[in-house]
């Protein structure tokens, strides 16, 4: 049975594929949907949704077109999520690549500011990192990444230590490759699978933590965040409900949709590896 | 927490009265304010100092107005719009170089002392001129201070100095607090700072940080039968949303200073038990102003500035931002001002055609991308309005295509940014205005101001012309003559634009109907609450 058809049998990877993919499309179709600025100001002030069809979810505060802003945050949380997760997984990977390749007192070391990073919250560092740098995406991106790099690199050095003996490692020795291009040419590709593995985890945190920081102020406020949005909504709860509950749904929708399939992924490239 | 246990004679006593109330017949319905009980008001920041002589801000005075009092606090109905408090009598002589003052007999701080013309002496010299942030410049010249006897105290100026502005400071400048505890050591350092000792119907009893403050009543008052409350709370409650929920839940009586959100005003204007007032707000009106850096070329030049002020649209602003809840600005005095306001200054309508032709005009014109040229907008993040404002003017500057790019700051870092690195293009500011133009707000515009004096003109602003019209009016005795200066001074801000008016603002109180006796002075929530009552 090939994989992609072991995937597909799974209903909740398939719900999980198919937010994924809406989300994307979402977030690429937003400047094809709404064009110009998504914070311009549309029409009256907290119209709720469902009431005029060209504004169908309803205005903010300001009377900006929630559905416009929607479709440009969703924008801001794949950008910060994907960004940041990659960021986290390639130098968490090369950490742990480097720790558990040369051993000694490098591994040591790098294994020790590991544990410092992961003895502080993440949030409360990316929150502390924005905060003194200032808040802009680059920034965002940076400050989750900071936080998040650590799993990765504890796996990849785990990996690495299995690999590091295996034949093929030392016949690259052998016939006198530079150590450090055996790390990177040949153990690194095979210890990534386990890595990549918790990619789907930390694209779910960091949209999280992209919202959270922009709910307290700390996200950047040029663009469209969900986050923002709810922290927005949160000064009229009261009176209009749904400007936080429609941003709270797509976040919860989304990281669902990004949990979902990853562990379709995963189960699915799991069941292949016992098989073989 | 055992001062908020009940005991068992609490509620007998309670039901006692309670069955007795009920046996007695209506009185008509005038009611005489009744004693006792506990007020808790909402509390939404914890100020570290509390010294209202050093700090006169509203979150200071919001808490040590009811145990540190003035010499005289604002009124409706008063002679010159004051009501005495420490002093019963002030007269300033003909030249300007000298003020009287007749005190109160009687007087006695919280710890047994007499309060005597050497406190008054002390807290003028040793605080107000040189420590507070407000009397610095309103107490500038003050020389020395004569007491001829202990129940008068004779102001000295180096320099004639109007009555009229010493006047109109008397409610938010002149705290006076004890000589005897604050003689000794440094006066910022002062434990008493944080645990203040004064003359006022409430005594200062505990602070449990994160929680409450706890004032409880000065029964050697020198008002008669007052105060008529045992007890103020302070509950502390950071989030705006929370006030709101806990005056429902009678946990709360009382929330100032607009703790309750605008938007859920009309909500609560309809729950039984709560009104929602405006009044008492009349002396403390907020100010939404368009701070500017003339440092940056393009803002430097008239035409641009002209251009921003007819891109606002103010009210849109009022009604969008404010709900209604303010009103637009024509310059920097507010219009419920009954000085010094004078509406015959030149106004910039909301009119974006014109605003893009006199960008044109000033040779700034649009590039492919519709954009002339980009700004750094720093929103104050003081209210949810300031904020809100923000983003609002980011729009209204896009449709005439500039392209201002907003930073948001905590509070500290907003006035470390805007009032000592200068690093904005343009700012969005509640400066307040306080009675008189000299106090608070001829220096957004005067030049010649050190970096770091927060809320003062720190966007390279210079005018010769105002600055000898301010330095005019500082200096001119007769209250008219001043009067027509200050109106001057409006016509020539609203002309140059060195900061744009845009609306002004007072603050809201809900309130539990129990309570008695509020919103009755143009200060009220700054005031000392000893005719404040609970009824029922």
């Amino acid at each position: 049975m090939n994989p992609l058809r072991r995937f597909l049998r799974a209903p909740e990877a398939i719900a999980g594929a198919i937010i994924l993919v809406a989300l994307f499309a979402i977030a690429l179709s937003a400047s094809l949907f709404f064009p110009g600025d998504p914070q311009a100001i549309a029409g009256p002030a907290l119209l709720p949704p469902f009431q005029d069809w060209s504004l169908p979810l309803g205005t903010d505060r300001l009377g900006r077109d929630v559905l416009a802003e929607l479709f440009h945050g969703a924008r801001t949380s794949l950008v910060v999520g994907l960004a940041a997760a990659a960021a986290a997984i390639a130098v968490g990977a090369i950490v742990g690549t480097l720790a558990g390749f040369t051993g000694g007192l490098v591994d040591e070391v790098l294994m020790r500011i590991t544990d410092a990073f992961q003895t502080v919250p993440s949030f409360l560092l990316a929150l502390a990192f924005v905060s003194v740098v200032g808040p802009s995406l680059g920034v965002v991106v940076a400050a989750i990444a900071l936080g998040a790099w650590t799993g990765p690199a504890r796996v990849a050095r785990a990996e690495v230590l299995s690999i590091r003996e295996r034949d093929f490692v030392a016949g690259a020795r052998v016939i006198g490759m530079h150590p450090l291009e055996i790390a990177f040419r040949e153990v690194l590709p095979n210890a990534l699978p386990p890595v990549l593995a918790l990619s789907s985890v930390i694209v779910a945190a960091a949209i999280l933590t992209e919202a959270a920081l922009s709910f307290l102020g700390l996200g950047d406020p040029n663009r469209m965040t969900w986050g923002g949005m709810i922290a927005e909504g949160r000064a009229v709860l009261r009176a209009a409900p749904f400007l936080s509950i429609i941003p709270g749904v797509a976040l919860v929708l989304t990281v669902l949709g990004v949990y979902l399939a990853g562990e379709g992924v995963v189960e699915t490239t799991a069941v292949r590896r016992s098989l073989s | 927490m055992s001062d908020f246990t009940i005991s068992r004679r609490t509620v007998l006593t309670g039901s006692v009265l309670l069955l007795t109330s009920t046996a007695l017949p209506t009185i008509g319905l005038a009611q005489t304010p009744k004693k006792g009980g506990r007020l808790v008001v909402a509390a939404d920041s914890e100020p570290r100092n509390l010294n209202p002589a050093i700090v006169a801000s509203n979150g200071v005075f919001f808490i040590s107005s009811k145990i540190v009092e003035t010499l005289a606090e604002a009124s409706f109905e008063g002679k010159d719009g004051l009501d005495p408090r420490l002093a019963i009598g002030w007269e300033g002589a003909a030249d300007g170089l000298s003020v009287t003052f007749k005190l109160r007999e009687g007087v006695k701080w919280h710890d047994g002392k007499p309060f005597t013309s050497a406190d008054v002496a002390f807290s003028a010299l040793q605080i107000w001129k040189p420590l507070q942030n407000l009397g610095r410049t309103v107490f500038k010249d003050l020389e020395a201070v004569d007491t001829p006897d202990e129940l008068t105290a004779v102001f000295k100026f180096a320099k004639p100095t109007p009555f009229q502005l010493i006047r109109n400071a008397l409610p938010a400048l002149s705290s006076v607090v004890p000589k005897h505890i604050y003689e000794t050591g440094k006066i910022e350092e002062n434990p008493a700072n944080n645990a203040p000792v004064g003359t006022g119907p409430f005594k200062f009893a505990e602070h449990k940080s994160g929680e409450y403050y706890r004032l409880e009543k000065n029964a050697d008052y020198w008002g008669k039968d007052q105060p008529y409350l045992d007890e103020i709370i302070y509950q502390v409650l950071p989030d705006r949303t929370s006030a709101a929920s806990a005056l429902e839940a009678e946990e709360i009586q009382l929330a100032a200073f607009s703790a309750v959100p605008l938007a859920d005003l009309d909500r609560i204007s309809k729950v039984p038990g709560l009104k929602v007032i405006t009044k008492g707000y009349e002396g403390l009106t907020y100010q939404l102003v368009v701070e500017i850096n003339h440092r940056r070329k393009e803002l430097a030049d008239l035409k641009v500035r002209q251009a921003i002020a007819h891109a606002i649209d103010k009210d849109f602003v009022v009604k969008t931002v404010f709900l209604g809840y303010a009103a637009t600005a024509t310059g920097p005095v507010p219009k419920n001002d009954p000085q010094f306001y004078t509406a015959d200054v030149p106004t910039y309508d909301f009119d974006v055609a014109k605003a893009n032709a006199l960008l044109d005009e000033a040779g700034y014109s649009k590039g492919d991308d519709g954009k002339r040229f980009s700004l750094k907008l720093l929103p104050a993040p003081y209210f949810n309005e300031t904020k809100q404002f923000g983003d609002y003017l980011r729009q209204a500057l896009a449709a005439i295509g500039i392209d201002a790019q907003l930073v948001n700051n905590d509070s500290a870092a907003h006035i470390k940014a805007v009032y000592t690195d200068h690093a904005f293009d343009l700012a969005v500011g509640p400066p307040v205005f306080r009675g008189d133009p000299a106090i608070s707000t001829t220096i957004l515009v005067q030049s010649g101001i050190p970096d770091g004096v927060p809320f003062s003109n720190q966007g390279g602003y210079k005018n010769d012309e105002l600055d000898a019209l301010i330095a005019k009016a500082s200096e001119t005795l007769d209250p008219a003559a001043r009067t027509e200066l200050y109106k001057e001074f409006q016509k020539k801000v609203a002309a140059d634009l060195p900061l744009i008016n845009v609306a002004e603002w007072n603050f809201i109180s809900v309130i539990r109907d129990t309570v008695g006796n509020v919103a009755n002075n143009p200060r009220w929530a700054v005031s000392n609450w000893a005719d404040t009552y609970l009824a029922g």
